[in-house]
């Protein structure tokens, strides 16, 4: 900010400087002045039209060729984190690092299967509730601690253990009541119900196996030891986290491309949280990979040679906008209806996104186990009249001066509020967008700005908001108990924002997580999806989609159920 | 006591009395927040924090004490120089401020010494040349009135996206720092140059002026070694608002090029009411420029006796 | 203020001083009347996204497709609003604050100056940045941070030019002949301070605007979709590689004006000096 004429200012205020002013007494000043402007214009939109057909840098020439061992990878992602250690932090940027650290018990190789990876076998009681895991023998952690059944009962132990306050990994094995190390190489672990998202939870990287020596010292010294294909090296806060190749390792999960230690010498994550800057760090060969590609950019970097873009659709919950059933005109489900009606998603999201995000229509994504095509229908999907049919029905008929619709002298106002540090994607402008076009059938949107204490306290917990967005990844349709099971509010750790209390969709998500009959499941998860679009306590708004930009030197990266980008059989060609 | 001294006596009570002032109405903003601040402590949306949780965050950071107990407690740690804990980053304020600080001044060092630099010579080029004065000075006004994010933005747009003659991530060396550093000097060398060229013109209409021309000396020996002595004058009265401005600019170019440094800390401080974090940076700032600014007036002193006789 | 006979044969023609106070002039207009100039600001229209500039956008259009010229014009008013707002209250403020700091005695003037040596002794952004940290971003509150930075400076200048007008002769004859104080203050001493009042809120205006316009850049003043510069340009720094009229408009805009005040504050200022040479 530059005080533009404080000289000026201070000439009347001391003496001294009393001829410093800065008077221009020449009419050429000005008229320079607005001509130097124009000019500044025109450079820049000279410059600014000729951008784009830049020359090619590496063209991907040797597209084949045989894997070469290596170099470093550097990965520029979008936020930060407080801890490593996976078991505390929920935050997705540490379960992308750690994913390169730790291995888990099992892979998950589809929407709904499961694979070998530090366990090589299983099985499951006739009950449910007793799961029994044969571990792979001869795998060391990086500290050289040999991985035993001891070391897996520890991590477990060390995510239920309230003094590690995690809030998220615990939640994922809620139903966890006990490890029991039945010899070195075989574990036994009790629930104290059936809780068929276990194996799905045990892949994740937040239940990544870690070394029980780097779990007993302090939470203070703590350092990420894992059995995975890159070892920690260092943590510079906010800007990056460096990583080795771990020469030893062995433990590849199923359905891995390649066997044996990584081809990388070094994995760096790059925090950029500017997405303009992230993308230009790519551009510029100043990092090799970026997350999160601006979907803006995403075009012009496919039709750049040297560069690839990865497009992955991420599974669980979509990036939708939660209508609070409990408080006021929400209360109605028409008024519900109407403001679904009333917005244009799909166009909204085509041209906010330039195609690389689908509009969504169901609150699960498409790649999820267990989406029901046919649960869209119960949408209620864009049209203006039929919301303004809506509107009147439910008693808002009269419109203000403003062109809000009125009740009882009250206007339909909702509260959405913003949560400036959460936004990402763009998803401030989707919001403009929506605003416009509820204001067009009469409902008024307000977007407060709130901090991270008052949107946790006031908003999250207290209730004060008619609507809220959020997205949420995780490949299981167990993620509609999070969602919507009325004893999964916010404050009691859950995703149920629409503060739905339905008795229904609380026994349907409840029988589809203890049955072993995937057709109940399924049909169970089906009704729920019909539900609550039913009941329009969801507007679904898109699929969020990891666009990962590479350059054109990065071969072998592939991509995990979670659609976390997998460097262990990555490598830099020329 | 020697004048001198009895001076500086007087500027370091002052210097003491405005960090006393800046600490206490930090302190009484802090207060006057609604909210409650051990959510944020607690680690924000996603570590949905339980109740015992937050009461254990309330009694370790004394939220609970009567508010004359706070202040005392808050005043008698920053006598001892302990700005206490960030709310969000879970480190002690001093090590969050030390660890963006370098990158802070060498952006403001290099902006300071290329719009000083560009000032001067502007000046010494144009001073007495009614032409090209015009030209530059019109220059220099635009520069004055441009909010320097929109020059960063353009010169980012320009120089960085479409040409790519310099890097778009800003921490590598020293040619990730050219645009920010022409960003913040531009502006200031704006002023500075109105002021050095006012100066030096009125420096070369006075007589020794004529007096060395009629000894010979060549028009750049006279700009150089007469003419610039007496324009300094100004230019030093004027460095200590310019260094504020720099500091200041500083907040808002590191957002445009996404830099670290101290001027991001504050913001994303502001947004995330991480109040430890803003009172730190806000008495580190007031400590600074008491700091430079009895600096400067102590310079102005040295370089011209007559405002020794002055008051202050 | 008349500008005596003596100075006039100095005085050119400045086509550069009157395009400054016509911009200005078409400016407030915009901020008054902005649908006398364009359409609808919040209008989204998904199919001419980040247009450049054509038939029916002569600016073309932004990320949502609005028509960026509507929304540079309606942006005036909230550009304005802070800019013209906190000068105005800083001005009256700061007024009220320097002759309390120049006539309320020893020590009110004592412990008001002081205040405003701490609330001066750091840039006008950090103090704005901490008030609106205390109170919260939007449009409000970041015109009240502005004030509280700008305050202090008005505050000053009104107590040195008070202290100069008591201890003027005219003011001392006044006293002399049994006037009332409050008479004086009325008569002799606000007439004279208010001149350069006004002069310094002229040129004031441009700082706040910039100010505020940096606070919503940070994302501390008035929230999108209310249509305004700054933020406006914040959001152009995210489509910098495909659109530049997202960021050429709004900012060339706050430039104009701000250039333009400031014009008109220092003619104003140079009148006033010739006046009393």
């Amino acid at each position: 900010m530059t005080l533009s004429d404080d000289s000026a200012t201070r000439t009347t205020e001391r003496p001294v400087r009393k001829r410093g002013g800065l008077r221009s007494r020449r009419p050429v000043v000005l008229i320079a002045g607005l001509a130097a402007a124009a000019v500044v214009g025109a450079v820049i939109v000279t410059v600014a039209t000729r951008g784009g057909d830049r020359p090619a840098t590496q063209a991907a020439a040797n597209a084949a060729g045989a894997p070469v061992t290596g170099g470093t990878l550097t990965y520029a992602v979008a936020g930060t984190q407080v801890s490593l250690d996976p078991a505390v932090a929920a935050t997705a940027v540490t379960g992308l690092i750690d994913r390169n650290i730790f291995d888990s018990l099992v892979a998950q190789t589809g929407p709904d299967s499961f694979g070998p990876w530090l366990a090589k076998e299983w099985k499951v009681s006739d009950d449910g509730k007793v799961y029994t895991f044969t571990l792979r023998e001869g795998v060391t952690f990086h500290d050289g601690t040999p991985l035993t059944a001891q070391a897996v009962k520890a991590s477990l132990d060390h995510v239920v253990d309230p003094a590690t306050k995690s809030a998220y990994a615990a939640s994922l094995i809620a139903p966890y009541k006990e490890a029991r190390a039945v010899s070195d190489l075989v574990v036994e672990v009790t629930l104290s119900r059936p809780f068929t998202p276990f194996l799905q939870a045990l892949s994740v990287p937040y239940l990544g196996i870690q070394s029980p020596a780097a779990l007993a010292k302090p939470v203070a010294e703590y350092r990420p030891v894992g059995t995975g294909p890159f070892s920690y090296v260092s943590w510079e806060k906010d800007k990056r986290v460096t990583l080795k190749r771990n020469p030893g390792y062995a433990a590849t999960p199923a359905g891995a491309s390649h066997q044996g230690a990584a081809y990388l010498d070094g994995l760096v994550f790059e925090f950029v949280s500017e997405d303009a800057t992230r993308y230009g760090a790519l551009t510029s060969g100043q990092v090799q990979a970026i997350a999160g590609v601006p979907p803006v950019n995403a075009d012009k970097l496919k039709a750049l040679s040297g560069f690839t873009l990865d497009t992955q659709e991420t599974p669980g919950l979509n990036y939708n906008l939660y209508l609070n059933q409990t408080r006021g005109p929400l209360r109605d489900v028409r008024v519900r209806r109407a403001l679904s009606a009333s917005v244009n998603v799909e166009e909204l999201i085509r041209s906010i996104y330039f195609g690389h995000y689908k509009a969504a229509r169901n609150p699960l994504s498409a790649t999820t186990a267990a989406y029901d095509v046919g649960a869209e229908s119960e949408l209620a999907s864009y049209n203006p009249t039929e919301a303004a049919r809506l509107l009147d029905e439910a008693g808002w008929k009269e419109k203000d001066k403003d062109g809000y619709r009125v009740k009882d002298g009250k206007r339909l106002t909702l509260v959405w509020p913003f949560w400036a540090e959460g936004n990402k994607d763009q998803r401030d402008v989707l919001a403009e967008g929506i605003q416009a076009q509820a204001k067009l059938v009469g409902i008024q949107i307000d977007r407060p700005t709130v901090d991270t204490g008052a949107f946790v306290s006031k908003h999250l917990i207290g209730g004060g908001y008619d609507l809220i967005d959020v997205s949420f990844a995780r490949p299981t349709p167990d993620v509609l108990r999070f969602a919507f099971a009325s004893g999964n509010t916010y404050a009691k750790a859950g995703g149920n924002v629409a503060l739905v209390d339905s008795p229904e969709i609380d026994k349907w998500v409840e029988e589809a997580a203890e049955t072993s009959d995937p057709e109940t499941a399924r049909r169970d998860y089906a009704a729920v999806q019909k539900e609550v679009l039913k009941q329009a306590y969801v507007l679904p708004l898109y699929t969020p989609v990891q666009l990962v930009g590479l350059s054109g030197k990065v071969r072998g990266v592939t991509f995990d159920a979670q659609t976390y980008p997998v460097f262990h059989g990555a490598w830099l060609g020329a | 006591m020697p004048p001198l001294a009895r001076w500086l006596a007087r500027r370091l009570a002052l210097t003491l009395f405005v960090l006393w002032g800046t600490a206490t109405l930090a302190f009484a903003g802090m207060r006057l927040v609604p909210g409650d601040p051990a959510h944020v402590i607690a680690g924000g949306v996603q570590a949905n924090a339980t109740p015992e949780v937050l009461e254990t965050i309330r009694a370790q950071y004394g939220l609970h004490d009567p508010l004359p107990v706070q202040y005392a407690i808050f005043i008698g740690r920053l006598v001892r120089a302990d700005l206490g804990e960030s709310y969000q980053l879970n480190q002690p304020v001093s090590t969050v401020v030390l660890e963006q600080l370098g990158a802070t001044v060498s952006l403001a060092a290099g902006a300071a010494v290329l719009g000083f630099t560009l000032a001067l010579v502007l000046a010494l080029l144009t001073a007495g040349r009614p032409r090209a004065g015009a030209l530059t000075r019109a220059l220099e006004f635009c520069a004055i009135s441009t909010p320097n994010f929109w020059i960063g933005i353009l010169l980012l747009g320009a120089f960085s996206f479409s040409l790519n003659w310099f890097p778009v991530l800003g921490e590598d060396g020293p040619r990730a720092l050219v645009l920010p550093w022409i960003t913040l000097a531009l502006p200031i060398a704006g002023v500075l140059a109105q002021i050095t060229r006012e100066g030096l013109e009125r420096a070369l209409g006075q007589p020794f002026t004529l007096t060395a021309r009629s000894r010979g000396a060549t028009e750049n020996r006279i700009r150089l070694r007469h003419a610039l002595r007496h324009a300094a004058l100004p230019v030093l009265t004027l460095s200590g608002w310019a260094l504020g401005e720099l500091l200041a600019g500083v907040v808002v170019v590191e957002t445009v090029f996404a830099r670290q440094g101290l001027g991001q800390v504050v913001v994303s401080a502001v947004n995330g009411r991480d109040f430890p974090v803003v009172t730190g940076v806000v008495v580190l700032a007031a400590l600074t420029f008491s700091v430079i600014n009895t600096g400067l007036d102590l310079l102005y002193r040295v370089v011209d006796p007559r405002v020794r006789q002055a008051a202050l | 203020m008349t500008a005596p006979a003596l100075a006039r044969p100095y005085r050119k023609v400045r086509p550069g001083l009157w395009a400054a106070w016509a911009f200005l002039a078409l400016v407030c207009c915009a901020a008054l009347f902005p649908a006398l100039f364009a359409g609808a600001p919040d209008q989204v229209d998904a199919t001419a996204v980040l247009r450049g500039p054509g038939a029916g956008h002569p600016f073309g259009t932004d990320q949502l497709g609005r028509d960026i010229l509507a929304r540079v014009v309606y942006g005036a008013r909230a550009s304005l609003f802070v800019g013209l707002g906190s000068t105005l209250l800083a001005g009256a403020v700061g007024s009220a604050w320097g002759l309390l700091a120049a006539l309320g005695g020893r020590a009110v003037g004592e412990a008001a100056m002081r205040l405003a040596d701490i609330l001066l002794a750091f840039p006008g952004i950090l103090t704005a940045l901490l008030v609106v940290a205390v109170l919260g971003p939007g449009t409000r509150n970041a015109t009240l941070a502005i004030t509280i930075a700008l305050a202090p400076g008005f505050a000053r200048i009104v107590r040195v030019q008070a202290l100069v007008v008591r201890d003027s002769a005219y003011v001392r004859a006044a006293i002399n002949l049994g006037l009332r104080p409050w008479r004086i203050l009325r008569r002799h001493i606000v007439p004279n301070v208010l001149a350069p009042l006004l002069i310094l809120a002229t040129l004031n205006v441009g700082t706040a605007i910039i100010a505020g316009a940096s606070l919503s850049f940070l994302g501390l003043g008035p929230r999108p979709p209310a249509p305004e510069w700054g933020s406006m340009l914040a959001q152009a720094r995210n489509y910098l590689d495909v659109s530049w009229t997202l960021a050429l408009f709004p900012g060339a805009a706050i430039t104009l004006t701000v250039m333009s005040a400031t014009a008109a504050g220092r003619a104003l200022q140079a009148r006033y000096e010739r006046r009393e040479p």
